[in-house]
């Protein structure tokens, strides 16, 4: 159980992270915005748009099969880790900047996610032993 | 906050739960085989395109909230749908709120915010 949580977890992270970063190429390549045929052209001949989908698509079947066992209430809050690593990612590929606050609100998430972890791990224990 | 943002703020926490419990319940209805048939089993659960329908509503409902609204403002909106999930997930599911995972799930949902609003 332990190992299918870390793997699903892992994995949508990646799907989550790439499908998000590869929005922001494809917005970035296609730029400026605008409503017309000229902007569709832009973003469909971008591959990044291509890599997006397949992000989503990835973190479809991942998350389709965490839901198989994982109670959907605190899944979906684990799921949330997300804005860490594209955070991260941003930081490195876009130059974000890191500002106080989002490095405490990443603290807070991260800090939220091994309290989950450990609930886990806590309710395991206690299925093993009753 | 006029009527017309908070109507399409209840809309999206609406939407992003009832998707959320659309997917749970088709991930573990009953007859559901592993494997590769997973996935033709879940194709033919209703719940799935329920859930689909209500991410595909929720995004247009996102997208008129965040004109009226600033980003930094909507960002809180996902938080509260981390709460509404977790409340659902107790009542139709009985999934157990432990201390532990409810003080998971709350710092989860104010480092959201954090990030998000200031």
């Amino acid at each position: 159980m332990r190992r299918f949580y870390l793997i699903g977890f892992t994995l949508l992270m990646l799907f989550d992270t790439l499908g998000q970063c590869s929005f922001k190429l494809t917005g970035i390549r296609a730029a400026p915005p605008e409503f017309s045929v000229d902007w569709l052209i832009r973003i469909f001949t971008t591959p990044w748009v291509y890599v997006a989908i397949a992000g989503y698509i990835g973190a479809f079947f991942t998350w389709m099969t965490l839901l198989k066992r994982a109670p959907v209430g605190p899944a979906f809050a684990a799921s949330h880790f997300e804005v860490v690593t594209v955070m991260v990612a941003s930081i490195w590929l876009f130059g974000e900047a890191i500002t106080l606050p989002r490095l405490a609100g990443a603290i807070l998430i991260v800090s939220g996610i091994v309290c989950l972890a450990l609930a886990e791990k806590q309710l395991a224990t206690k299925h093993d032993a009753a | 906050m006029n009527s017309l943002v908070l109507s399409l703020w209840a809309g999206n926490v609406f939407c992003d739960t009832l998707g959320q419990i659309a997917f749970k319940l088709a991930a573990i209805a009953p007859g559901n085989r592993d494997g590769m048939q997973y996935w033709l089993d879940l194709v033919r659960r209703p719940w799935l395109w329920v859930g689909v329908f209500a991410y595909v509503f929720e995004f247009l409902l996102w997208l008129a909230f965040l004109t009226l609204v600033p980003l930094s403002e909507g960002i809180l909106l996902g938080s509260v749908n981390i709460i509404a999930v977790m409340v659902v997930g107790r009542f139709l599911f009985r999934e157990r709120v432990t201390p532990l995972r409810l003080t998971g799930i709350l710092l989860v949902a104010a480092g959201v915010v954090v990030v998000g609003a200031f």
